[in-house]
C-alpha cells in the first residue's frame, strides 16, 4: 500500500526533489561507498568475461576454422546469416522456448512458492525434494529423461492413449513440447525458492486486515500476493528469458536440433556453427546476437520496472 | 572527507589489479603448461580401452629416455578440443583420430608429419597391418596415421527366435530382407531396430546400400569434389531403395525416438520386440554385458545382404575401420615417436586388445585371435575384414569433421521424409570437402 | 498455522511431487540394480536385484583425484566471490555515483554472456596468460561467470536493509567501511549463503571451461570424470547415474544445512 503512495509521489511533485529527498539528504551523501569499492570486481570481470566478449566481436567479421590465422572477411559472415533460413528458423524457435518457459513457469513457480512459505512441516519436507533437480548436471537431467520418455520402455509406452505411438523426438510440435517440459522440471525449483522468499517477506498485516474486510483466499491472494510479488517476479523473469536465450545444453542432449532443424535454436546453432563445422567466425556472429538481443530485454525489462531505482522506492517506502 | 575514504580503496583495488596482472605476467613466463617439458604427449579419446594404452605407455617408459605422457579427453568433445588446441604450442606430439576426413584438414594446414620417412627406416611400420585398414590413414598418397586400436566393421545382427517363429532365415539378398520384413510385420514385431536419434546408426545404412549399389567409387569421387557423384542414376537408385525400405515400415514409426546410446534399440532387440539391428561388432559385447542370456543363446549376426544388379563387390565391407595415431610436425623427439609406434603391432598390444574385446588389425593378430573372448566372431570379423577389397570408413568419417553436421541433418530428413531425393542430393553436394 | 487446509493446493503438491519425483526415483533404482537387470526390464520397473557397484566403479576410476580437484575449484571460486561481490553489492545499493551506476549496467550485460560464446578467446587468454591445465585457469573464468548473478542477487539482499540504520550509523559519522563491516555484512547473511550455494553450484557443476582449459588426469574434474561414463559406443546407464549420484552429495550436504540461509537470501533477490 505504502509502496503505491510514494511511487505515485513524483508524478506530483516537482522531479529533482523527488530523488533528493530534504530530510534524508545529509545521510545521502555522508558515508556513502565511492565506486572503488566496485572496481576490483568490475576489473576482474572485464578482464575475464568483456574482454573475451570482445575478442568474439571482432571474430564476428573474421572467417577462421581454427586452424592457421583468422581472416578478415567483413560483413561476409552477417550478410550470410541474414540469408540463412536455419538462421531466422531458429531465432524464432528461441522466441517460442522462452516464451513457453516464461509462461509455464512464472505461474507454476508462483503457486508453488507462495504454496512453500507456509510454515507447515510437510511443506517444508516437500520442498527439499522439489529442490533437488537443481543439482543435477545438464547431462544428468537429459540422459535421464530420454530413458523415461523411451517410446518402447518408458513411460509412453504403458501410456499409449496419452502419447500414441510415442514418436515425441520425431515430430518438431512434440519434440518442442519435450524441451520447454524439461526445461521446466529443471528450473521451476530455483523459481520457486525466489518466490517462496518472497511470499514469506510480505507483511501478516496486510492479510489480518483483508479478513477483517471478509475477504476470501483467493481474493486475498489476486489482491495482496500477486502485487506484492512484484519485483520477485522481474527478477525471475528476467534470468528465464535471458536462461531462455542462452540453454542449450537441454537440446544439445535432448534432441540435437532435429528431427532435421526442427529444434535448433540460435544458441545451439551457434555451437553447431563454432564446434560441429568449425566455422568460428560465423558462430561468433551469432553469439554476438544473443548477447545483444539478451541484453537489450534485460534492460527493457529493468528500465520498465523501475528495478534499478529501486532504492529510492524502497527509501520512501519505510 | 569523501576522498580521504576513498584512498585506501583506490589503493586496494590498485594493489589487486598489480596482483592479476604479475599473476598473468608470471604464468606466461614458463609458456604453458604442456608444451616443451622434454616428455611426448599421447592425446587420446577418452573410454575403456584407454587401459590398454597406458600399458602401452609402461611398457615404452620402461625402456625410453623419452618419456611419454597419455592425455585423455571425454569422449563426445574430443575433436572440439583437438581442434581447439592443434595449432597452439599446447597441441600433443601424437593424437588419436579416425584416419580420413577427421585429419585431411589438419593435413592441409600443413600440420601433420608424414610417415613415409619412419616407413623408409623401418617397413614393418606399413607391412604388419593390414592395408584395407592402413589404407583409411593416406592422404594425398602419403601415410599419416598408424592403426591404433581395433577394427570395428558394421554387421547386420538378429533375434534368432524372432526370426525362427515368423519363418525367416538370415537375409543373403535385398529381396529376402524385404521378405523379411513382411514376415516380421505379420508377426507382430518391429522388423528392424533402429536408434534413429542418434542419427549415425542410420547412416549405416546409406553407407552400405551406396557401396553396393554405386560400389565404393561413388563416395572416393564425391570426396574428391566430384558434385556429379550425387546425381548419378546409381545414387537416385540406392536413395529409392532406403525409401522403399522406410515406406514398407520396416523400421516401425518412432525409430527417431529410439537410441542406441541410452540402450533403447539394444533391449528393443533382445526383449524379442524387433527381428533385425544394423551395428557395429561392438554390439556383441554390449548385448553379452546388459542381456547376458540373449547374447549367448539368441543373437545371430550375418553380413550385410547383397544387392542384385549392384556394382560393389559383396565381400566389400563398411564401418570403422579403425582408429591412428598421427604425429604432429612440430614434434622435438620423432626417434622416440617412431620407436613408441612400433608398440602398435608388438605381441603384447595383440594380446591385450584382444582381452577386451578389441580386434587389432595388424597381420600377427591371427596367431592370438583363439585367445579371444569369442574366438568363433572375433574369427568371422577378422577374415571379413582380411578379405575385402573395399572398407568404407562411415561417411561421418570419411568426411572432414565441419561437414558432419550438416551431412547428419540431410541423412535424418531424407529418412523421416523431410527432405526428397533431389533435396538429399543438393544436401549432400553443399558439404564441404576439404 | 492458523488456517484450515488446503486440499486444491495439497493435491497440486502431490502432482508436482509426482512429476519431480518420478525421474529422481527412477535415478536411485537404477544406480542400486545391475546394468543386466536395468536394461532388461526398463527404466521404470521396480529393481530386483541390489548392488553396489555402480558407486564403486566411480571410485575405481580415478574419482577420488576428480573429487579433490573439483573441490578445489570450487572452494577457490566461492572465496573469490566473497572477496568480490559484497563490497560490489555494496556500492551497487549505497553509492550514487554515476561510475557505479555504468558497472551495474555492464554486470546486467554479462548475465547474458553464454560461456559456450566466448570459450575460444578465452582459451587463448587463458593459455597466453601460461594457466592452460592449471586448475587456476579453470577457476578464474569460472568464478568471473559468477559474479553478475551474484551481484544481483547480493544487492537485492541488501537492499532489504531499512535505510534508517545507515542513518542512525551515519549519524555517529560511521564511514562507509565501517558501515559495510558492522551493518551490511552482518544483516545480509542470507544473501551471502545464497551466492556461496549459487556459486558452489556453478563450479561444482561447471564442465566447458574445465573441457576446454585442462588436459592432463591431474586437473580432470567431475563431471568430466562423467563424461568418460558416456563413450561412443558402450552404454552403462546405471554406472554414469551413480557418478551423477555421488558429485551430488556434497553439494546436497551443503543445500541442506544451509536451507534456511538461503530462503531467507531470496527474500532478498525477490525485495518486498
Amino acid at each position: 500500500m505504502t509502496t503505491k503512495i510514494t511511487s505515485a509521489r513524483p508524478a506530483a511533485g516537482p522531479r529533482k526533489g523527488s530523488r533528493r529527498r530534504p530530510p534524508a539528504s545529509s545521510a545521502t551523501t555522508v558515508g556513502r561507498p565511492g565506486f572503488a569499492w566496485a572496481l576490483p570486481a568490475a576489473v576482474f570481470f572485464a578482464l575475464f568475461a568483456i574482454t573475451p566478449l570482445i575478442m568474439v566481436a571482432v571474430l564476428s567479421f573474421m572467417s577462421w576454422d581454427g586452424l592457421g590465422s583468422p581472416e578478415f572477411v567483413g560483413m561476409d559472415n552477417w550478410s550470410r546469416l541474414m540469408d540463412d533460413p536455419v538462421m531466422l528458423n531458429s531465432v524464432w524457435l528461441t522466441l517460442l522456448l522462452t516464451v513457453l518457459g516464461v509462461a509455464i513457469q512464472t505461474p507454476l513457480s508462483i503457486v508453488l512458492g507462495v504454496w512453500a512459505a507456509g510454515h507447515q512441516r510437510n511443506r517444508a519436507v516437500l520442498s527439499v525434494i522439489y529442490f533437488i533437480p537443481l543439482l543435477l548436471s545438464a547431462t544428468a537431467v537429459s540422459v535421464l529423461w530420454r530413458a523415461l520418455l523411451d517410446p518402447n520402455f518408458g513411460i509412453p509406452a504403458d501410456a499409449a492413449w496419452l502419447f500414441g505411438d510415442g514418436n515425441l523426438f520425431g515430430e518438431q510440435a512434440t519434440a518442442i513440447g519435450v524441451l520447454a517440459f524439461v526445461s521446466t522440471w529443471q528450473f521451476t525449483p530455483f523459481h520457486t525458492l525466489i518466490y517462496q522468499g518472497a511470499a514469506r517477506a510480505i507483511p501478516q498485516v496486510l492479510y489480518q486486515a483483508a479478513e477483517i474486510d471478509g475477504a476470501g483466499r483467493y481474493r486475498q491472494f489476486f489482491h495482496i500476493t500477486l502485487p506484492q510479488l512484484r519485483n520477485a517476479m522481474i527478477t525471475s523473469m528476467i534470468l528465464m528469458i535471458v536462461g531462455g536465450l542462452t540453454t542449450f545444453e537441454t537440446v544439445l542432449i535432448l534432441t540435437q536440433g532435429g528431427p532435421g532443424t526442427d529444434t535448433t535454436i540460435s544458441a545451439y546453432y551457434m555451437y553447431d556453427k563454432a564446434f560441429k563445422s568449425f566455422d568460428f567466425g560465423t558462430g561468433s556472429a551469432i553469439a554476438l546476437v544473443l548477447v545483444i538481443a539478451a541484453t537489450i530485454i534485460s534492460l527493457v525489462v529493468v528500465k520498465v520496472s523501475g528495478y534499478d531505482k529501486m532504492r529510492s522506492t524502497m527509501e520512501g517506502s519505510s | 572527507m569523501k576522498t580521504r575514504a576513498r584512498l585506501p580503496r583506490l589503493v586496494a583495488c590498485g594493489a589487486t589489479l598489480a596482483l592479476t596482472v604479475t599473476l598473468a605476467a608470471c604464468g606466461g613466463g614458463d609458456g604453458g603448461a604442456s608444451a616443451d617439458d622434454g616428455k611426448i604427449h599421447v592425446l587420446v579419446y577418452g573410454d575403456a580401452t584407454n587401459k590398454v594404452e597406458k600399458k602401452l605407455v609402461d611398457t615404452f617408459n620402461k625402456t625410453s629416455d623419452v618419456k611419454v605422457v597419455l592425455d585423455t579427453i571425454p569422449g563426445a568433445d574430443y575433436q572440439k578440443k583437438l581442434q581447439t588446441i592443434i595449432s597452439t604450442p599446447q597441441a600433443p606430439d601424437v593424437f588419436f583420430n579416425w584416419g580420413g576426413g577427421s585429419i585431411k584438414p589438419f593435413v592441409k594446414a600443413d600440420l601433420l608429419l608424414p610417415l613415409d620417412g619412419f616407413i623408409e627406416k623401418n617397413p614393418d611400420l606399413e607391412n604388419k597391418f593390414l592395408p584395407s585398414v592402413f589404407n583409411n590413414a593416406v592422404v594425398d598418397g602419403k601415410p599419416y596415421g598408424v592403426p591404433m586400436r581395433g577394427t570395428q566393421p558394421v554387421l547386420l545382427f538378429h533375434n534368432k527366435p524372432v526370426l525362427a517363429d515368423a519363418g525367416v532365415e538370415p537375409p543373403k539378398t535385398w529381396d529376402e530382407l524385404l521378405d523379411a520384413v513382411e514376415k516380421l510385420k505379420d508377426a507382430g514385431v518391429t522388423p528392424i531396430a533402429l536408434g534413429g536419434g542418434d542419427i549415425w546408426p542410420t547412416q549405416m545404412w546409406f553407407q552400405y546400400l551406396f557401396d553396393r549399389i554405386a560400389g565404393p567409387e561413388l563416395l572416393a569421387n564425391a570426396l574428391k569434389g566430384d558434385k556429379s557423384a550425387w546425381e548419378s542414376a546409381d545414387s537416385k537408385k540406392a536413395l529409392g531403395v532406403i525409401k522403399e525400405l522406410v515406406d514398407a515400415g520396416a523400421f516401425g514409426k518412432n525409430y527417431d525416438s529410439v537410441k542406441y546410446t541410452n540402450g533403447g534399440s539394444v533391449q528393443l532387440l533382445a526383449s524379442g520386440k524387433a527381428g533385425f539391428e544394423l551395428m557395429g561388432s561392438w554390439y556383441y559385447s554390449q548385448q553379452l554385458t546388459d542381456h547376458k542370456a540373449f547374447a549367448e543363446k539368441g543373437l545371430g549376426y550375418s553380413t550385410f545382404p547383397t544387392v542384385k544388379g549392384g556394382k560393389g563387390d559383396p565381400a566389400n565391407t563398411a564401418g570403422n575401420t579403425n582408429n591412428y595415431y598421427s604425429v604432429l610436425k612440430k614434434t622435438k623427439h620423432p626417434e622416440a615417436v617412431a620407436e613408441f609406434l612400433k608398440l602398435m603391432y608388438s605381441d603384447e598390444f595383440v594380446k591385450e586388445q584382444l582381452a577386451i574385446g578389441n580386434l587389432p588389425t595388424t597381420t600377427n593378430t591371427d596367431k592370438f585371435i583363439d585367445t579371444a573372448s569369442n574366438p568363433e566372431y572375433a574369427r568371422f570379423q577378422y577374415d571379413l575384414v582380411a578379405d575385402a577389397p573395399s572398407f568404407q570408413l562411415s561417411w561421418d568419417q570419411a568426411y572432414p569433421q565441419k561437414s558432419s553436421s550438416d551431412l547428419h541433418k540431410a541423412i535424418q530428413q531424407f529418412f523421416n521424409g523431410q527432405l526428397d531425393a533431389d533435396g538429399f542430393i543438393k544436401a549432400m553436394q553443399a558439404l564441404p570437402t576439404e | 498455522m492458523r488456517r484450515r487446509p488446503h486440499y486444491l493446493a495439497g493435491a497440486g503438491s502431490i502432482f508436482w511431487l509426482i512429476v519431480v519425483g518420478l525421474p529422481l526415483y527412477v535415478m536411485i533404482a537404477a544406480t542400486l540394480r545391475t546394468r543386466q537387470d536395468y536394461a532388461e526390464n526398463g527404466p521404470v520397473s521396480i529393481p530386483d536385484s541390489f548392488t553396489l557397484d555402480n558407486y564403486t566403479g566411480a571410485f575405481d576410476s580415478g574419482f577420488d583425484q576428480y573429487f579433490f580437484n573439483t573441490l578445489v575449484v570450487t572452494a577457490c571460486v566461492i572465496g573469490i566471490v566473497l572477496l568480490l561481490v559484497p563490497p560490489l553489492a555494496y556500492a551497487i545499493v549505497r553509492s550514487r555515483g554515476r561510475t557505479t551506476s555504468a558497472i551495474f549496467r555492464l554486470f546486467l550485460l554479462g548475465l547474458a554472456i553464454p560461456a559456450q560464446a566466448v570459450i575460444v578467446p578465452m582459451f587463448y587468454l587463458i593459455s597466453e596468460a601460461g594457466l592452460y591445465d592449471n586448475l587456476l585457469g579453470v577457476i578464474l573464468p569460472t568464478a568471473a561467470f559468477c559474479l553478475p548473478m551474484s551481484a544481483l542477487i547480493l544487492s537485492g539482499a541488501m537492499r532489504d536493509i531499512s535505510p534508517e540504520l545507515y542513518e542512525a550509523m551515519a549519524m555517529d559519522g560511521a564511514s562507509p567501511r565501517r558501515m559495510f563491516f558492522q551493518l551490511v555484512l552482518p544483516l545480509s547473511r542470507g544473501g551471502l549463503s545464497t551466492i556461496v550455494v549459487f556459486s558452489a553450484l556453478q563450479a561444482w557443476n561447471g564442465f566447458l571451461f574445465p573441457l576446454v582449459l585442462t588436459q592432463s588426469d591431474s586437473t580432470k574434474v567431475v563431471t568430466l570424470g562423467l563424461y568418460n561414463f558416456q563413450t561412443e559406443h558402450g552404454i552403462d546407464i546405471p554406472g554414469l547415474l551413480g557418478a551423477v549420484v555421488l558429485s551430488m552429495v556434497p553439494i546436497l550436504l551443503v543445500y541442506l544445512f544451509a536451507r534456511r540461509a538461503l530462503v531467507q537470501g531470496l527474500m532478498g533477490v525477490g525485495g518486498k
